[in-house]
C-alpha cells in the first residue's frame, strides 16, 4: 500500500490495453491508440472510457500512464501525449512550461466533478464542521482563523467519542492531501501527528475501525461503514457532499477532474483525441462518470465546453 | 603416477581448462557484487555532496537539518518534515524525527525478537527432542520468505484493529504468560517422574500449547476485570487522561511486534548455530561436574558462543533497521518524535519508498533522500560487517576449544 507499491500495480494494470475487443463497427472507422499520462484517482474514468472508445470505434485503443497528476505537465510540454488527465489544475509554473514551448497555453477541459469528503466513525454524532473547525482540527497552524486547534471530540461539544481526536489522511505525495491543505487548511500546515495513508480507501478503512478517528477522503471512497460529515460553507448553511450539492459547486471541498489538451488555437483536434472528448463530453461518457461515483457536469458546462471544442452538439 | 594414455591427458587438459574457466567467472562474480556495492556506495555519495556544496546557492545548512527549526505558527522552534509544502515559507526539512523512528522501530522490534529468538535458540539447541527441532527450522525460515509487504499488511490491518478494540486483553495476557510460563515449568518439577517421562522437556514446544490456551482463557477473563476495576472501564481513555499517552492505532509497539517477528528467524538461525557449535564436551564436562542444566546454558554455553549471539542480534538490528514495507504499512508514517511507544513514527526507508518518485531529481528534498538513504546504507554496512567480524572470531575461539574445525 504504498506510493511504490502502487505504483507497480499500476504499472501492471494501468498499461490498460482496452479495445482489442471489438464490437460491431459504427459510422465512421478509426484506429489508432491513445497514449495518456496523469493522474492516478482519474485511472479508473481513463480506463472505462477507454473501453467505450473501442465499442465506438473497433480499433482504437487508449493506454494510460497512471502515475500521479504531477507527471501529465512534463509529458504534455514534452509531446509524448496530446491528453493529460489531472485531478487538480496546472500550477502557473508547469503552464508556463508548456507555453515557452509551444506558444500557446494547454485547452483545459472540465470532465467531471469530485469532492473530499470529512468522515467520522458511522456511530459518531458530529453533526456538522465548519473550515474554521476543519482547520483547527487538522492542522498546527490555525490559518483560516481559529482560536486555537482542537485535540479533543469534548471541544466540538460532543460527549460521545471520548479522549483525543485521531487523524488519518492521505500522504504528502497526493493531490488529496494538497487539495485539502489548500482548501480546509487556508494553505497552513498539517498537524505531524495525521496517519498518512497510500489511498483514499485506506483511509475510509482506518476512519472505520475507530470511533474517535476522523479522515478526509476523495468522495468515490465512501462506504457504509463511515459517515461524511456535512460541512458549513461560508454563510453557515450545511451542506452534505451530495451529488446536487458538489454539481452547483455548493459543496466547499468540492473539485474538477480536467483532462488538458494540447491544442493550437484555431486548429482542431487530431481524430483519436477527437473522438476521445467526444465520447468524455457525450450522455454516455457522463454516465460512466456516475459510474464510478464521481460526479457529472451540469448540463450547460457540457454544451458549453463541446461548443468551445468545435464538436457538434450532443 | 601411472603413465597415462594420450587421450586420457587430453581430457585431463580439457578438465584444467574447465577448473580454471569455473574459477575466473567466480572470481569475476564476486568481485561484480564488491563492485556494485561499492557502485551504490559512490552513486549515493556523488548524489548527497551537492547538498552541502551546491554550484550555486542556496546551500543547506547542517544545523537546519539536525536542529529544531523556526516554524512559523509555531512558538517554539520544533522538529518538522513535511518536505512538500510549497508555500508558507517553503518546505519543512528536518530529519531527526526520521531517524528518531527508524531507530524506535529498530528498537521496539529488537526488544520483541530478542528474548523470542534467543529463548527459542536456547531451548532447541541444548533441550529440544532432534525430531521437533528437525520441523522447527524449516518452520522459522518459511517465517523469513514471508516477504515483508504481507506480515505489514496483516499487521497494520489485522493486528492494529485487533489490538486497539482489545487493549486490556493484551495488557493481561502481557501481566499473564510470563508468570504462567514459569508456573508450568514450576509445576512440572513437582510431576511423579512418571509423568515428567510422559512429557519430556525435548516436547515442551508442544505440551505447553495447551497451557497457553488456558492463560489465554484467563486473560479473557481477567482483562475486562482489569479493566473496570483499576482503569475506569476504558483502559484508553486512562492512558490518555492519567498518564498523558496518546494511542495511535499504528503505534511504535504494532511496528515492533511486526518487524520482530520478521527479525525472529535470522536472530534464531544464527543464535542456534552459535550455540549448537559449541563443542559437545564443554557441556559435558560441565554437567559432569555437577551444573544443572541452567547453569550449563548461562554460565558455560552462552559465554562460549556469545560472540555468535552478539552478531545475531547485531544482523537482526541491521535487518530491522533497513526494513520498509513493515514499518510502512504498520505505522501511521506520522514523522513525531515523542517516546510514547503507543504514538506513531516515520522511518527513513518509508520515507523514501513513499516520496522518492515524487521527488523531482536534483532537488534538495530528492538530494535529503538520499542522504537518508546512504545514512541506511552506511548503518547496514558497519553493523552486518561488524556481525561477521565478530562470528569469523568466534570460530576461531571454537577451534581452539577443540570442536570441529
Amino acid at each position: 500500500m504504498t506510493r511504490a507499491y502502487r505504483a507497480s500495480t499500476l504499472w501492471a494494470a494501468l498499461l490498460i490495453v482496452v479495445g482489442l475487443l471489438a464490437g460491431p463497427a459504427q459510422a465512421e472507422h478509426r484506429t489508432g491508440t491513445l497514449d495518456t499520462v496523469g493522474s492516478d484517482t482519474m485511472a479508473g474514468l481513463m480506463l472505462r472510457w477507454g473501453e467505450r472508445l473501442a465499442r465506438r470505434h473497433p480499433g482504437m485503443r487508449v493506454q494510460l500512464q497512471a502515475s500521479g497528476s504531477a507527471s501529465a505537465p512534463p509529458a504534455l510540454t514534452a509531446g509524448t501525449t496530446l491528453l493529460g488527465p489531472m485531478s487538480r489544475p496546472m500550477t502557473e509554473a508547469e503552464r508556463q512550461a508548456f507555453v515557452a514551448r509551444y506558444g500557446y497555453p494547454p485547452r483545459e477541459v472540465v470532465v467531471a466533478r469530485d469532492a473530499l469528503v470529512v468522515v467520522v466513525h458511522r456511530h459518531n454524532p458530529l453533526s456538522s464542521l465548519s473550515r474554521r473547525q476543519l482547520d483547527a482540527i487538522f492542522s498546527e497552524t490555525d490559518r483560516c482563523g481559529a482560536a486555537g486547534g482542537i485535540r479533543r471530540w469534548a471541544a466540538l461539544g460532543l460527549a460521545v467519542p471520548p479522549g483525543r481526536i485521531v487523524l488519518h489522511g492521505r500522504n504528502a505525495v497526493s493531490g488529496t492531501h494538497g487539495l485539502f491543505r489548500r482548501e480546509a487548511l487556508c494553505g497552513g500546515r498539517f498537524r505531524p501527528s495525521v496517519n498518512e495513508h497510500p489511498g483514499s480507501a485506506a483511509v475510509v478503512a482506518a476512519v472505520a475501525a475507530d470511533p474517535q478517528a476522523i479522515g478526509y477522503a476523495g468522495l468515490n471512497h465512501l462506504t457504509p461503514s463511515v459517515r461524511p460529515v456535512p460541512l458549513r460553507d461560508a454563510k453557515g448553511v450545511r451542506r452534505a457532499p451530495e451529488p446536487a450539492a458538489v454539481r452547483r459547486g455548493d459543496y466547499p471541498l468540492a473539485r474538477d477532474l480536467r483532462l488538458y489538451v494540447n491544442l493550437p488555437p484555431g486548429e482542431s483536434l487530431p481524430a483519436a483525441e477527437q473522438a476521445f472528448v467526444d465520447l468524455v463530453l457525450s450522455a454516455e461518457g457522463q454516465a460512466v462518470v456516475e459510474e464510478l461515483g464521481f460526479v457529472s457536469l451540469p448540463e450547460a458546462v457540457v454544451s458549453r465546453q463541446r461548443r468551445r471544442l468545435g464538436l457538434a452538439p450532443p | 603416477m601411472m603413465p597415462t594414455p594420450p587421450t586420457s591427458t587430453m581430457r585431463q587438459r580439457l578438465r584444467q581448462g574447465r577448473d580454471r574457466l569455473a574459477t575466473a567467472l567466480i572470481t569475476a562474480g564476486g568481485i561484480g557484487v564488491i563492485a556494485a556495492v561499492m557502485g551504490i556506495a559512490v552513486f549515493l555519495v556523488v548524489e548527497v555532496v551537492p547538498l552541502f556544496w551546491p554550484a550555486e546557492p542556496p546551500r543547506i545548512r547542517l544545523e537546519a537539518l539536525w536542529l529544531p527549526q523556526d516554524v512559523a505558527g509555531l512558538d517554539a522552534p520544533a522538529y518538522r518534515w513535511q518536505p512538500t509544502l510549497a508555500d508558507d515559507g517553503g518546505p519543512l526539512f528536518s530529519l531527526p524525527p526520521l531517524v528518531w523512528g527508524t531507530l524506535e522501530a529498530a528498537a521496539w522490534s529488537l526488544v520483541i525478537a530478542v528474548p523470542l529468538a534467543l529463548g527459542a535458540a536456547a531451548h532447541s539447541a541444548l533441550f529440544m527432542s532432534r525430531r521437533l527441532r528437525a520441523r522447527l527450522r524449516p518452520t522459522l525460515e518459511l517465517m523469513e520468505a514471508l516477504p515483508g509487504v504481507v506480515i505489514g499488511f496483516v499487521a497494520g490491518l489485522a493486528l492494529a484493529p485487533w489490538l486497539e478494540r482489545h487493549l486490556a486483553l493484551a495488557l493481561a495476557l502481557l501481566l499473564l504468560v510470563p508468570p504462567g510460563l514459569l508456573l508450568a515449568g514450576g509445576l512440572w518439577r513437582q510431576l511423579p517422574a512418571r509423568l515428567q517421562r510422559r512429557l519430556p522437556l525435548g516436547w515442551a514446544a508442544l505440551w505447553l500449547m495447551p497451557w497457553l490456551v488456558l492463560t489465554w482463557g484467563l486473560a479473557q477473563w481477567l482483562g475486562p476485570l482489569l479493566e473496570s476495576q483499576w482503569f475506569a472501564g476504558d483502559l484508553r481513555a486512562w492512558l490518555e487522561v492519567t498518564l498523558g499517552l496518546d494511542y495511535a492505532s499504528r503505534n511504535a509497539v504494532i511496528v515492533g511486534m511486526a518487524m520482530g517477528f520478521a527479525v525472529v528467524p535470522s536472530i534464531y538461525a544464527l543464535a542456534e548455530d552459535a550455540l549448537s557449535g559449541v563443542p559437545r564436551s564443554l557441556a559435558e564436562g560441565a554437567q559432569a561436574l555437577g551444573a544443572t542444566r541452567w547453569q550449563t546454558l548461562w554460565r558455560v554455553m552462552l559465554p562460549a558462543a556469545s560472540p555468535g549471539v552478539l552478531s545475531a542480534v547485531m544482523i537482526g538490528a541491521g535487518r530491522a533497521v533497513g526494513e520498509t514495507m513493515i514499518v510502512l504499512m504498520a505505522s501511521g508514517n506520522t514523522a513525531l518524535m515523542t517516546a510514547n511507544p503507543l504514538d506513531g513514527l516515520r522511518s527513513m526507508a518509508a520515507s523514501i519508498a513513499i516520496e522518492l518518485p515524487e521527488a523531482a531529481p536534483g532537488g534538495t528534498h530528492y538530494r535529503l533522500l538520499l542522504l537518508a538513504a546512504l545514512l541506511l546504507f552506511a548503518f547496514t554496512f558497519l553493523v552486518n560487517t561488524l556481525a561477521e567480524v565478530v562470528r569469523t572470531r568466534l570460530r576461531r575461539r571454537y577451534r581452539r576449544l577443540g570442536g570441529p574445525s
